[in-house]
């Protein structure tokens, strides 16, 4: 792969009409997984978005399902006054209260051991 | 009731290797005119897209040239068979002796090319022959998706005005003498038929596949290929192109015998 796109090869701005524009591409890697975002392509629609979704992030088996949104579809939020606000919130924290040893008194009472860990 | 390769009659069995060339040839040598793209595609999606459609193809011809090593069974392997003919002794259909050429040219013969690939792949996969039913109804799962993207894309040519559909129509007409030659007759193909391993003769596949193409072609205002010029020949005397672009696939294999690909 070269640095630049060879010299024809299109910007997003130009190609008469037929705009590029960024699609987001989520992916279910295998049944019962939920769909989790894979990353994106540049496409003039929306068929061509799914072809080269599949290309990029279902070539090698790798995906059971493929969901294409053109990202400007979106619905973006990034402001830092709603989602990182400046007083303190630890009170909105559940932190404060601590449940280990609540727990062990009440296994102690019961007498049962604890669990042992989940595997996987 | 499948034949084994002993079984097979000595004339279905010829008929069947030149078939199974035919097929791979074909796959071979679009696979490899194609995948020329690879870092120059107009959009880089695309160039991955191209790329991956010809590694396709490339597989599909590497199934049909072990299956074809089986059944002629006289000592050469599918890597032999690929590479070590001279470029006289490869028999894919004219259509692809043309050279990739420009975008519209590349899509215009993969659409050509990929429906009548589609009918004679259908025609094979309820055959009778074991080995190829099941091979073909594998590449079939795989060559939807060929249509499906050709398909998006001569649409796409034959819709825009201006350069994209006259590029379209110059290579249409370009291609206009060799773009049946994919259904050509083989010979001794009636023997086929007989043993029910294919549903249908050349000349029936041809109709079928003119009947699949007709309404994209009438939508988009395409012109309809004629009849190709002389089908007797239609997969033996190659072009230059095609001579050049054996030079290149052959490179590595000349270099190192035992390069696996």
């Amino acid at each position: 792969m070269t640095d630049s796109p060879p010299p024809d090869r299109p910007s997003a701005e130009a190609s008469d009409g037929h705009t590029l524009e960024p699609w987001e591409v989520f992916r279910r890697e295998k049944e019962g997984d939920p769909m989790r975002h894979g990353g994106s392509v540049m496409a003039p629609d929306a068929e061509l978005a799914v072809h080269y979704a599949r290309e990029m992030y279902g070539r090698r088996q790798e995906s059971v399902r493929l969901w294409v949104v053109r990202r400007s579809d979106i619905h973006d939020l990034e402001d830092v006054d709603l989602l990182q606000p400046p007083l303190d919130r630890s009170f909105k924290k559940p932190g404060g209260y601590v449940m280990r040893d609540k727990l062990a008194a009440a296994r102690e009472r019961s007498g049962k051991s604890k669990p042992k860990a989940r595997s996987g | 009731m499948t034949a084994t390769a002993e079984e097979l009659l000595p004339a279905t069995r010829n008929a069947l290797s030149l078939l199974l060339l035919a097929m791979a040839d074909d796959e071979f040598v679009i696979g490899f005119s194609d995948s020329e793209w690879t870092g120059i595609a107009p959009l880089l999606e695309e160039d991955v897209a191209m790329s991956s459609l010809a590694q396709d193809e490339l597989g599909h011809a590497q199934a049909l040239y072990r299956l074809l090593a089986e059944l002629v069974d006289d000592g050469r392997d599918a890597d032999a068979i690929a590479f070590d003919r001279p470029p006289e002794g490869y028999y894919h259909a004219r259509l692809l002796d043309h050279p990739r050429g420009d975008w519209a040219n590349t899509i215009g013969r993969r659409f050509l090319y990929d429906t009548a690939d589609s009918i004679r792949l259908e025609a094979l996969a309820a055959g009778s022959w074991g080995p190829l039913a099941e091979l073909v109804e594998k590449i079939r799962r795989e060559e939807r998706y060929h249509l499906l993207h050709v398909g998006a894309w001569l649409e796409r040519l034959a819709a825009a005005p201006g350069e994209p559909r006259r590029r379209l129509l110059e290579a249409l007409e370009r291609m206009a003498p060799d773009a049946a030659t994919v259904l050509s007759p083989l010979p001794d193909e009636a023997s086929l038929v007989l043993a029910g391993i294919v549903d249908a003769t050349s000349d029936e596949l041809e109709g079928r596949w003119r009947a699949k193409i007709r309404p994209a072609f009438e939508r988009l205002d395409l012109p309809m290929p004629p009849a190709a010029t002389d089908p007797g020949s239609s997969r033996t005397h190659h072009s230059d192109a095609f001579r050049w672009l054996h030079g290149e696939f052959t490179a590595v294999r000349r270099l190192d015998r035992e390069a696996p690909w």
